[in-house]
């Protein structure tokens, strides 16, 4: 993903993620019929808000479906690839998503800034990203990095989640 | 007439940035352009490399703060261009934001009046990205990214752009960006790599002439003289013209 070829003299290409950033700004797909296959690596859990049908919303059950994905403790640039994949697919197909950071003990820029696109995403499609309950470690990156007002965890820290 | 009010940035150290500010200006300078420079960097290298080494002389600083105006502080340095210096108290503003009182839009409002006279403003930044970096991106619609050809350049360009970019968001603006190849170094194979990585990214943001490395670039600074008037008419000084026609005319590689 962020190498280049054998011949060049540029090994682990640093500037990989604006091309990344780019790709994940794709416009989101129709929803599909079955939800993101499960991974070993991965949680998902895929939810319909029950609360809006009981209130006689008329919105359909597509639209109001959500999903969870737990951060593994070590996300890195050898995981950014696969979690890219696995995000864009749930950016697809649900309307909102959990992303449980309780787990992180390491994580790099570039995960970092697979977040901050797939929250600027979000929003241009009218979706719904929270990092939910994140990890001091996850805290700290994103306050080095200015990124925790963006990505909204911010007030983590305060006890407000 | 409104001028173009660029910041020449990157927070890596030692790319190149007031080498391509002094001579890039001059150059322009010389070919009938107004310039004005603004040494935005508490260090005052820029004012140096024009000849300029008081201390005690005041500047943006005074500016910033509120007590002088752009008019007043520029110091015509060379026919055509004009410098503003520092300050002393420049480095008191890069550690207002340890107080907690972020303030970036001071250079962008001391700019707002007094500049319409030039038709180009350089603002050579530190090598850091603290308030000033913050301030400068603020005021420019302009960036001028100097870049050297190796490696932990290309990293450090990575984290300006993921700043740029930030600001980008937040500002909802978007820059004209510029890179200019600096010290290259025609021999070398990274130094190809370098800028062939970089054309994947910036297709057509590199500007069409690399600056050399040459001791005389290296040497001119020590005489507070630019490199048309340290060495005219020797290859950095045809560089640096090649690049001012570069920059005005658009061409890239």
């Amino acid at each position: 993903m962020a190498e280049q070829d054998e011949s060049s003299m540029i090994g682990y290409d640093p500037l990989a993620w604006m091309h990344e950033a780019e790709d994940v700004e794709l416009p989101c797909r129709s929803a599909p019929d079955t939800p993101p296959p499960l991974t070993d690596d991965l949680t998902v859990i895929v939810a319909s808000n029950p609360h809006l049908n009981e209130a006689g919303d008329s919105q359909s059950v597509d639209a109001i479906t959500q999903c969870q994905i737990i951060l593994e403790p070590v996300q890195t640039i050898q995981t950014v690839a696969q979690l890219h994949q696995q995000l864009q697919r749930m950016l697809d197909d649900y309307n909102k998503i959990d992303i449980d950071a309780s787990a992180v003990i390491q994580i790099d820029t570039a995960s970092m800034q697979l977040l901050l696109v797939l929250k600027l995403t979000a929003v241009k499609l009218q979706k719904e990203v929270s990092i939910d309950f994140p990890s001091e470690k996850f805290m700290e990156a994103a306050n080095l990095l200015g990124l925790s007002e963006m990505l909204s965890v911010d007030q983590a820290a305060s006890g407000f989640f | 007439m409104t001028s173009r009010i660029i910041a020449v940035l990157n927070q890596k150290g030692g790319v190149g940035k007031t080498t391509t500010t002094v001579n890039l200006a001059h150059a322009l300078a010389r070919m009938g352009k107004k310039i004005t420079v603004i040494d935005f960097d508490p260090q005052s290298h820029l004012a140096v490399a024009l000849g300029v080494v008081s201390k005690q002389r005041t500047g943006i600083d005074e500016i910033i703060l509120g007590h002088a105006t752009f008019a007043q502080q520029q110091i015509p340095v060379r026919e055509n261009l004009n410098l503003i210096v520092a300050g002393p108290r420049l480095q008191e503003i890069e550690q207002l934001s340890q107080g907690g009182s972020h303030r970036g839009d001071l250079l962008r409002n001391a700019l707002m009046s007094g500049t319409d006279q030039r038709d180009l403003v350089f603002i050579d930044c530190p090598p850091s990205s603290g308030i000033l970096v913050a301030n400068a991106l603020f005021a420019a619609e302009e960036l001028l990214v100097p870049m050297t050809s190796d490696y932990l350049a290309l990293q450090g360009l990575s984290h300006l752009m993921g700043t740029i970019k930030k600001f980008e968001t937040v500002l909802n603006k978007k820059y004209r960006l510029q890179l200019v190849m600096s010290r290259y170094i025609p021999t070398r194979r990274l130094s190809k790599d370098v800028v062939s990585t970089l054309k994947k990214y910036f297709p057509t943001q590199i500007l069409a002439t690399p600056i050399r490395e040459t001791a005389s670039l290296a040497e001119c600074p020590s005489f507070g003289k630019t490199v048309f008037e340290y060495r005219p008419g020797w290859r950095s000084a045809k560089d640096f013209e090649a690049l001012a026609g570069d920059f005005l005319e658009g061409r890239v590689m």
